[in-house]
C-alpha cells in the first residue's frame, strides 16, 4: 500500500490530493501510472506531461522498475511552474 | 565575533506570508563578503490579452524543500566561494506585483553571486515542485514553465 499525493491539474482532474492505493511491490512506472488511471480515469489527458515522484525522487513514465515499500510516497506531478 | 559563527549557509523557506528583500538579504550579509546578488520574481497583471486577477501557489512542500538545498549544494560545487544562499518562495495568493520568489547570495566578489543567483532562479524553475495558478477574470490556468526538465512543448 502507497499513498499516491496529487497536485495542480492532477488534483482537479482526480478529485482528491491524497489517498491510500494497493499495488505490486514490484511493478513499473508505467503500469504504475495504469494502476491509477483505473482509479481516476480522468488523468488520462494529462499522461503525456506527468513524471512520479516516487520517495521524492522524480520517475519518468516508463519501464523503469519500482521496488515499493509499504507507506512510499508516490507523487503524480505535472508540469511545474516555480519561481 | 568567532570565525566558525559565519560558516556558509543555506536558508530555505516556503511561506504564505508577504516576502521581504530586507529579510531575504540580511540573511546573507557576511563580514567576508562583498557582493550581495538578489534575483525577486513578482507576479505580472497580465499575460497574452488577458488581465491577471492574482496567482496561487502550490507545492509538494517537503519534496520542493529537498530540491531547493539540492540547487544550494550545486551552486557551492560550481562556485565555491559563495558564502550565504537564501531561497524564500511564497505559497498561496499573491497579488499582482508582490513578491513570488526572492533569491540571494554572498560572495567575496560580484561574478559568483550574480552567476549564482541566475544559476537557482533558472534551475529552480526547471525542477522545483511548484506550481502556479493564473486566475484571470473569467477563467484560470496552470502555468507550465518552459525549463521543465520532464514536458514536450508542443507549440
Amino acid at each position: 500500500q502507497v499513498s499516491v499525493l496529487y497536485f495542480a491539474r492532477s488534483a482537479e482532474l482526480a478529485g482528491l490530493r491524497c489517498e491510500t492505493l494497493s499495488v505490486p511491490r514490484e511493478i513499473t512506472s508505467l503500469q504504475l501510472w495504469e494502476e491509477i488511471v483505473k482509479v481516476h480515469p480522468r488523468l488520462a489527458v494529462i499522461r503525456d506531461q506527468v513524471i512520479f515522484a516516487v520517495r521524492q525522487e522524480y520517475v519518468h513514465l516508463g519501464d523503469q522498475l519500482l521496488v515499493l515499500q509499504p507507506g512510499d510516497e508516490v507523487a503524480i506531478i505535472p508540469p511545474i511552474s516555480g519561481g | 565575533m568567532e570565525e566558525s559563527e559565519d560558516v556558509p549557509k543555506d536558508f530555505v523557506k516556503l511561506k504564505c506570508e508577504k516576502l521581504s528583500v530586507d529579510e531575504v538579504s540580511e540573511l546573507v550579509v557576511s563580514p567576508c563578503c562583498g557582493a550581495v546578488s538578489l534575483f525577486i520574481g513578482t507576479t505580472r497583471n497580465n499575460f497574452e490579452g488577458k488581465k491577471v486577477i492574482h496567482l496561487e501557489y502550490e507545492a509538494y512542500t517537503s519534496m520542493a524543500e529537498t530540491e531547493i538545498k539540492k540547487i544550494c549544494r550545486n551552486v557551492r560545487q560550481k562556485w565555491p566561494s559563495v558564502k550565504h544562499i537564501a531561497v524564500h518562495h511564497r505559497l498561496g495568493v499573491v497579488p499582482i506585483t508582490e513578491a513570488s520568489v526572492i533569491i540571494a547570495v554572498s560572495s567575496p566578489h560580484r561574478t559568483e553571486s550574480l552567476e549564482a543567483v541566475m544559476y537557482c532562479i533558472n534551475t529552480l524553475k526547471a525542477s522545483v515542485p511548484i506550481w502556479k495558478k493564473e486566475i484571470y477574470e473569467d477563467e484560470y490556468s496552470w502555468k507550465e514553465n518552459k525549463e521543465c526538465f520532464w514536458a514536450n512543448s508542443e507549440n
